[in-house]
């Protein structure tokens, strides 16, 4: 091999490296952005063991819908803001109703403002973990568990925060129902 | 296939002027001084098509009211082509492919590049991709009409579900081949300045222009590779049930394309103006009569430029809703550039200071690029605050600021290398007058164009629209007298070619004829050059004496 060819080996090396960075940039980020919070992706918490303190700061958490202009629905939160202090489980509501006359299936995506409080704003329990179908003029209230990490107080750059905002945006899912049989919620208080 | 290689042609020993004929000469090429030949001609008819598309944009904008446009969508496509055009087959071809071919293996004291073949298919895949992006203004895109009107960032949903026709699927197929063009390009450039130095040329006495032309290939393999993933991503995305990278409804993030974007998209605007900077430092030095001031900052604040470009493509992105942190960083690294800049801007200033200044025509347009460089810097300086920005995102202000690095600071160096070496490629001089001319017409020209946009920008005129209302009247009527002012000098431009080309007998120039301020080793070879130079490889002898004192 000529010192020629083995520096264009390597360079070749090197292009290809980064175009599998480039591919994997999907896995890359998601993850980036679960362990980080970044861009205002929530915590998802399965158990609340965290749950054991309770301080006396309190945040106002307000919440925010929207729907994608392709999926006919409405879809709003049943209140508009919620105080809790860090620690206390919140539980919210939002209503979402099909205005079509077919059956559709939706999905929703959701995201903390301000994103840096994101990485202590844990929900254990969301209709957004999973699709959800609506028959035609079905109107459905769909419940939030959530929680403040109580965390947030030890860290001098989330002293300002007092409030934040939780929104949703709908979208049709790509799994349509295929028969017209409702799906139902996982059992929630 | 025809194999048209070294060892199946005779080789002439006594005459190194031995050309293939026509058709094996220009098609079969790989010869570096030919094919930058091809990629200046490639330059300059994509300058003519993109220039077009820029002039019918100013055109319409001379007054309210949609004019000459039939529809917006026909704009939008006018807007993202001549992007385009501009920086993938007009400024890098001329600039990397057509000055960097044809100097950089002179310039080391090779006989050519590394990879000859691997060049001619470098070149040759740039007219496919042209090819692609002209078939896609004549094919359907988006349900307004044909052509792709999602601008130059093709950001999704706009690229993916918003156009949906066929017109964007062949500018993905262009775009991929113009970066696979640039990629081989890249790797070609880095082995032959890394590996085919001329004996006693080390790194730290190659010229500025090498190093410009090395830095610039590295910042091509790192980066392109990242778009060529992010339009796959695009043209899987755009299969209907196919994958949902930017889809958020299944999961995806539209954003994270706009940072694959970026991340390409940031370092190729230090693509297109590093090499820019190579050639200048050669025009102050030369016309100075000085070797150029600091020598090893010039070539390591290069370096420092291109490792910072990659860590700074947020800054484009400030108003998608980024945490403040987030945003302190990206200004703070956007910043940290102005730096490097400084010290190849003060470096040129120096180099001046004290010289035997000559007034040529390349030193005029070094000048002009150094003067309208500044000013697009001093403007991207605001702009990096995220604070300034989030006003002045998408408005004329930044057209304006990224008009004045690029479409004068770069395409002045290209100016200012084409009459640099204008004799030492064809053999003989331009006419003065008529080339000053062409500086003057041009320099007042995109100064009228450019420079009003800033007072549009600052005012709230935002970019990429067909229309705006009455009180943006003055400065938009003066910006498109401006383009016709431009498009005299680049008559003017090819009357210099013409002419040139017409005297060509009666102005012969020798060796050196910029005299005693050329130092680099093109200047020691005829001109034009002879087919293959260099068959005895020159010596660099030791001692820093061109740059050290």
């Amino acid at each position: 091999m000529t010192r020629n060819t083995k520096t264009q080996m390597l360079l070749i090396g090197l292009a290809v490296a980064m175009l599998g960075l480039g591919f994997s940039s999907k896995t890359l980020y998601d993850t980036f952005c679960r362990v980080t919070g970044f861009g205002g992706t929530p915590q998802i918490a399965m158990n609340e063991e965290n749950l054991s303190v309770v301080l006396d700061r309190k945040v106002t958490v307000k919440f925010d819908s929207n729907v994608s202009p392709d999926l006919p629905w409405e879809f709003k939160p049943t209140q508009r803001a919620m105080e809790v202090n860090l620690g206390q489980t919140g539980l919210a509501y939002y209503t979402a109703k099909n205005t079509s006359d077919k059956p559709i299936t939706g999905v929703a995506t959701f995201n903390v403002t301000p994103t840096k409080a994101a990485p202590y704003f844990v929900k254990t329990e969301c209709f957004c973990f999973t699709d959800q179908t609506l028959q035609p003029g079905e109107e459905m209230t769909m419940p939030v568990l959530f929680f403040v990490d109580p965390e947030l107080d030890a860290s001098e750059r989330h002293s300002d925060i007092t409030e934040v905002v939780l929104s949703y945006t709908f979208f049709e899912s790509e799994n349509q129902p295929q028969i017209t049989a409702a799906i139902q919620l996982d059992a929630l208080p | 296939m025809v194999a048209i290689s070294g060892e199946d042609i005779p080789v002439v020993h006594d005459d190194h002027d031995e050309k293939p004929r026509f058709f094996e000469r220009w098609f079969y090429s790989t010869n570096h001084k030919d094919i930058g030949t091809l990629y200046l001609i490639f330059g300059i008819i994509s300058g003519l098509v993109g220039g077009f598309l820029s002039f019918m944009m100013r055109l319409e904008l001379m007054a309210p009211g949609i004019d000459i446009f039939t529809n917006e969508h026909t704009y939008l496509v006018f807007v993202s082509m001549h992007g385009l055009i501009m920086i993938f087959f007009m400024v890098m071809p001329a600039l990397i492919g057509g000055f960097g071919n044809w100097f950089i293996p002179i310039m080391i004291g090779a006989p050519d590049m590394a990879f000859p073949r691997m060049n001619n298919l470098s070149f040759w895949l740039l007219p496919v991709a042209f090819i692609c992006l002209m078939i896609s203004f004549f094919v359907p895109g988006a349900a307004e009409g044909n052509g792709f009107g999602g601008s130059w960032v093709m950001y999704p949903p706009l690229s993916t579900t918003g156009s949906p026709g066929p017109a964007f699927d062949f500018i993905i197929i262009g775009l991929l081949a113009a970066g696979f063009s640039s990629i081989f390009g890249a790797i070609n450039f880095i082995t032959t300045i890394l590996n085919m130095r001329a004996p006693g040329m080390t790194m730290h006495k190659m010229p500025l222009f090498a190093w410009s032309v090395l830095v610039t290939a590295f910042l091509l393999l790192l980066a392109l590779p990242v778009l060529a993933a992010a339009l796959f991503m695009l043209l899987t995305d755009r299969i209907e049930g196919g994958t949902a990278f930017f889809d958020p409804a299944r999961g995806g993030d539209p954003q994270m394309f706009q940072h694959l974007f970026w991340f390409f998209g940031h370092p190729e605007v230090y693509i297109m103006i590093l090499p820019a900077f190579g050639i200048v430092s050669h025009i102050i030095s030369t016309f100075s009569k000085k070797p150029i001031f600091g020598y090893l900052g010039m070539a390591y604040a290069m370096v420092a430029i291109g490792v910072v470009g990659f860590v700074v493509w947020a800054h484009h992105m400030y108003t998608i809703g980024m945490d403040v942190n987030v945003k302190a960083y990206f200004v703070l690294a956007t910043l940290v550039i102005a730096v490097p800049t400084g010290v190849k801007v003060f470096s040129w200033l120096a180099t001046m200071w004290g010289g035997s200044i000559r007034f040529t025509v390349p030193m005029i347009w070094a000048l002009g690029f150094i003067f309208l460089f500044v000013v697009g810097g001093v403007t991207g300086v605001m702009l990096a605050n995220a604070g300034v920005d989030t006003y002045l995102h998408d408005t004329y202000y930044v057209v304006a600021h990224f008009h004045y690095v690029l479409s004068m600071g770069a395409v002045f160096g290209i100016f200012a290398a084409w009459y640099y070496w204008h004799g030492k490629m064809f053999g003989y001089h331009y006419s003065g007058f008529l080339s000053r001319l062409h500086f003057w017409l041009f320099f007042i020209g995109v100064n009228m164009i450019f420079f009003p946009q800033h007072f549009l920008g600052l005012n709230g005129m935002p970019r990429r629209y067909v229309d705006y209302p009455v009180e943006f009247e003055f400065w938009n009527q003066v910006s498109s007298w401006g383009a016709f002012v431009t498009l005299a000098s680049v008559v003017v431009f090819f009357l210099v070619m013409a002419e040139a080309f017409l005297m060509r007998k009666k102005r012969k120039v020798g060796n050196n004829y910029w005299g005693e301020g050329a130092t680099t080793l093109e200047w020691t070879i005829s001109s034009p050059p002879p087919y293959h130079q260099f068959s005895v490889l020159p010596r660099i002898d030791g001692g820093d004496e061109d740059h050290a004192h």
